[in-house]
């Protein structure tokens, strides 16, 4: 029998030093993850869509499986790769980047040989290192510049960084248009900071200083007081950093205002929830800077939003659009590999010369393979591009 | 004597377990393990702030951010090596912990959460905004910890790491659960105002609490810094904050075991249904309602609930059939009661005290003498002012005007735990004994003497604070039994009968070896054999050398037990003198007993007591 009445000093010190002892001894064998890297060449490629799928991305996350769920299945119906089928998980981050490092040990375990996602680029950041170090290559939705700080060879973007949007925008504005006078007005949410600094810079590029730079707060309903500035300050076009519901309202409130100036900013500013939200009248002549216009765009396109419609029963848009690009790059490689992982397959990704719906895709060592946009005009209530 | 627990053998057997642990799991496991012990940590933190001191901190997500935040900027920023910025973060932590426990020395409950909410979504507010934050972004490319040469980007060797500070973090707070810091924490928790009037420094020990809860919210943010090596604003969202609430709920707050249950089981649980995510969210709300309906001390009050619930089914408990036993006076040590300065004045001296709430004047120039070693019996109608008297000679109340001076000074202006440390004690006329601690533990609040500001020991020289713990069981030994209360030294009070609890308030005003007992309603509730006890404690008190003030309705114990009465009438004292005088005074007849015959006051009816 233990004496279970023993004196508190000598509770303390038994387990105290008896963990000593067992650390001491750690250092000769250290545990470790056993089960081997060989990914079996004969059973189906598995590929993971890491997204979120509940909170407040969840849309977003949607978007994005729905994409990658349509190439997969396209790639199965030719027979796969190699006739191997291809096997398509869906993880959900939650948006949270600490179960983002977990879904990654995951795929690490579960011998995925690449992932498509996240669309928080937050998320993809925290699961870079885990992802470098397991070879499982990555291409994001992320825009962010930070992704390309990463400077993860595994690390891959299907679209332009948020950089390029803007400063096609400002070469659009500055040097195609004339303008002169720009004025800002901007949220100092995550995206509309972000906006507002790329957007920023790229005006210094051009040798313009704002006329205004307003900054509103991501609930703001009334703009009355920001807007009076701008139109004291009679700008040629006035640049908005802010999601689809805010850009509406704001692009409304200053039509009322008297304000007539057009508005120009990324891709938020070519959804229909923009254009509804603004009013078509007010919203015309808006000018977007976005690597998918819209459905209407190429033959690629129209293809595959009749074959989203006929999947989902709903119109297809630019996440599932990138989603679907980076899908169909993966497998691409996947195919010229013959079924190659890690490394290699990182390299054949970067080697992959693709036609995709939001343009070629030829991919640098940052990971970044798209470095244009289009700058498209709201017209008649539809986005189409400019002349 | 169970100063960690007294179970060492179950300790070493969790040392083991948690050293083979990382053998038999895939490096997925692993992580999730890893992920699980910085929550299990920020529950620590979060039990010891709401559970044990009763401090609502919905901050704790921000502390874990200050801790991860300057570790990343100073390593990757401004190029600290990674342990230095380590505690440069922690120390940061500690100063947001002390910030963030402001609001709490102005307001409590629910609107203590409020302002605590608000000071978390300030954070994330600013780190999603701030150029040194990275903004939405996030901080990447924190360094991995260097350690002796051994490789901590390696997720098994780093949980060693966390394992240890883990360890090392709960026998840290279990040990300041259990001795001194802790029982005042809880003293608080149950009663502040009766804490307070017990020695304990209210607002010090609030921010003592949320102290500590910072230094295992830094500690958690700075292993998160050192395992992911990047930090972003989603992870210290208000969502995570509720995650940490339920864990800490669910697992049980009282109990730093249940909330270490609480952190690693819903980890666990989060992640095997991390593919229901929505019907996972509505799962946690479900339980957490449950839990507080249904099981309000989480899971780690359940045992002990189920043990309650079978000892009542067999009506065996022993603490029911135990009998109260016989009090047993103490070799009058008087030790406490400084004979200096021959005759040393008055114990307690009031002159021309005025009390007002608002329009309505309470007492009304009060004027009394007490002397040493006598026993005062104070009477009065309901709502004469005898309450409000005590909570301003104990400090709970400002005089409007007057002076009061006792226990060797004038203590118009004290506050309750200063008169507490310097020989003033008092009972309550509403039983306030602390209701989630045990008997002994009543006591030991008060045998404990040290002023709160020496709570640096438990930093700096733990071991003083152990041995000083031994010295406080062997008094409250000597305490329960003089009183005759060892048979319930374990019990709760609110499990025992009333007239124990009586005895209990007594037991524990006395375990401070005060030279002023104020007694509020002592007699209130006691059957007569009871009355008859109480009357000869009173005397035993008295006859050590503690001067002894009673409120007191029970006419015969007042005039068998009291050398001199005052008496109180709408705030003012309308008599004074010996048993006899008093009540032959015509105004106290006309005041306390209406016009009626005077005759039946029991001036000698009282039995002598034994």
């Amino acid at each position: 029998m233990i004496p279970m009445r023993a004196r508190s000093r000598h509770i303390v010190a038994a387990p105290a030093v008896a963990l000593g002892v067992l650390l001491a001894a750690s250092a000769c064998s250290a545990p470790g993850d056993s089960s081997s890297d060989d990914a079996d060449s004969s059973g189906p490629i598995k590929l993971a869509v890491v997204d979120a799928q509940s909170g407040q991305l969840a849309s977003l996350g949607d978007w994005e499986a729905k994409g990658a769920k349509l190439a997969v299945e396209e790639w199965n119906k030719k027979g796969g790769i190699d006739g191997r089928k291809i096997e398509l998980t869906v993880f959900d981050d939650q948006g949270d980047p600490t179960t983002g490092t977990n879904i990654a040990r995951k795929l690490d375990s579960g011998n995925y040989v690449a992932m498509i996602g996240t669309a928080e680029s937050a998320v993809t950041v925290a699961m870079a290192p885990i992802l470098k170090q397991a070879e499982i290559p990555n291409i994001t939705s992320g825009q962010a510049t930070a992704l390309v700080d990463v400077k993860s060879p595994f690390l891959f973007l299907n679209g332009p960084t948020s950089t390029t949007y803007d400063s096609t925008l400002a070469d659009y504005l500055v040097t195609t248009k004339k303008f002169k006078k720009i004025a800002m007005i901007s949220n100092n949410g995550s995206y509309g900071k972000g906006e507002h600094d790329a957007f920023t810079a790229a005006l210094k590029e051009a040798g313009i200083t704002p006329v205004t730079d307003q900054v509103v707060t991501t609930d703001q309903k009334d703009f009355s007081a920001s807007l009076s500035r701008i139109r004291q300050a009679k700008p040629d076009a006035i640049f908005i950093g802010s999601e689809e519901v805010e850009a509406g309202l704001i692009v409304k409130q200053s039509r009322d205002l008297g304000i007539t100036a057009p508005f120009a900013g990324a891709a938020p500013q070519g959804t229909p929830v923009f254009i509804d939200t603004a009013g078509a009248t007010n919203a015309e002549g808006t000018i977007v800077s976005s690597p998918y216009l819209s459905n209407e765009i190429s033959d690629a396109s129209r293809a595959f939003a009749t074959a989203y419609k006929a999947k989902y029963g709903k119109d297809a848009e630019l996440h599932g659009a990138k989603a679907y690009d980076g899908t169909n790059i993966v497998l691409t490689a996947l195919k010229n590999s013959g079924g190659a992982t890690g490394k290699k397959l990182a390299d054949e990704i970067r080697a992959t010369k693709y036609a995709g719906l939001l343009g070629n895709f030829a991919y640098d060592e940052t990971g970044v393979g798209i470095f244009r946009t289009t700058i498209g005009i709201i017209k008649n209530g539809k986005l189409s591009a400019a002349q | 004597m169970s100063i960690l627990t007294s179970k060492p053998a179950l300790i070493l057997l969790g040392c083991v377990a948690a050293y083979l642990l990382p053998y038999g799991l895939n490096s997925y496991s692993m992580h999730v393990v890893d992920i699980a012990i910085i929550f299990a940590l920020l529950a620590i933190g979060m039990g010891l702030v709401m559970g044990v001191a009763g401090q609502i901190n919905l901050a704790q997500v921000a502390f874990f951010g200050v801790g991860a935040y300057t570790t990343a900027i100073l390593t990757t920023h401004s190029g600290f090596g990674f342990w230095t910025a380590a505690i440069v973060g922690l120390a940061a932590t500690v100063l947001v912990g002390l910030l963030v426990g402001l609001p709490a020395l102005r307001m409590q409950s629910h609107y203590l959460g409020i302002v605590t909410l608000g000071l978390a979504l300030g954070f994330v507010n600013w780190i999603t905004n701030a150029e040194i934050t990275g903004g939405a972004d996030g901080i990447s490319g924190i360094p991995v910890p260097p350690f002796f040469g051994i490789d901590l980007a390696d997720e098994y060797l780093y949980y060693y790491l966390e394992i240890v500070v883990f360890g090392l973090a709960l026998a840290f707070g279990t040990f300041v659960v259990r001795t001194r810091l802790g029982r005042r924490l809880r003293a608080m928790r149950d009663d502040a105002l009766a804490a307070g009037a017990m020695g304990a420094e209210i607002p010090l020990l609030r921010m003592t609490a949320f102290m500590l809860a910072s230094v295992y919210g830094g500690a958690a943010g700075i292993l998160y810094a050192g395992l992911i090596r990047y930090v972003a604003p989603e992870t210290f969202s208000l969502g995570n904050m509720f995650l940490l609430l339920a864990m800490v709920i669910i697992g049980g707050r009282r109990s730093l075991i249940g909330c270490v249950v609480g952190a690693v089981g819903l980890v666990l649980i989060r992640e095997a249904l991390v593919d229901f995510a929505v019907y996972a969210q509505l799962g946690y709300g479900i339980v957490v309602v449950l839990m507080v309906v249904f099981a309000p001390t989480g899971l780690a009050g359940i045992p002990r609930r189920v043990r309650e619930a079978v000892g009542r089914r067999r009506k065996n408990d022993d603490v029911r059939s135990a009998e109260l036993g016989p009090y047993l006076p103490g070799p009058a040590p008087a030790a406490q009661v400084p004979e200096s300065g021959a005759d040393s004045g008055p114990a307690l001296e009031i002159s021309h005290l005025t009390k007002r709430f608002g329009a309505l004047t309470a007492l009304d120039d009060v004027t009394l003498t007490v002397r040493q070693g006598e026993i005062r019996g104070i009477v009065g109608p309901n709502g004469s002012g005898k309450t409000t008297l005590f909570n301003v000679i104990s400090g709970l109340y400002r005089p409007s005007a007057g002076q009061v001076s006792g226990v060797g000074r004038d203590i118009s202006r004290a506050r309750p735990y200063q008169l507490s440390l310097a020989g003033m004690a008092r009972t309550f006329q509403n039983l306030r004994l602390f209701s989630q601690m045990t008997v002994r533990e009543n006591i030991l609040v008060v045998l404990d003497r040290s002023r709160t500001s020496t709570v640096w020991q438990y930093a700096v020289w733990p071991v003083g604070v152990l041995s000083n713990e031994h010295r406080l069981q062997a008094e409250a030994d000597r305490v329960l039994k003089e009183y005759g209360l060892t048979a319930f030294a374990d019990a709760h009070p609110q499990s025992l009968p009333y007239g124990i609890q009586r005895r209990i308030e007594i037991a524990r005003a006395m375990a401070g070896r005060p030279s002023l007992l104020l007694l509020d309603e002592p007699a209130a509730g006691l059957n007569g054999e009871e009355v008859g006890q109480l009357s000869s404690i009173v005397r035993s008190i008295r006859d050590q050398g503690v001067t002894v003030v009673l409120i007191e309705h029970n006419m015969g114990l007042v005039m068998s037990l009291c050398e001199r009465i005052t008496v109180l009438a709408a705030g003012s004292v309308i008599a004074e003198g010996s048993p006899a005088e008093v009540a032959a005074t015509p105004e106290v007849i006309e005041a306390y007993l209406g016009d009626s015959a005077p005759a039946d006051i029991p001036v000698h009816a009282a039995p002598e007591v034994p």
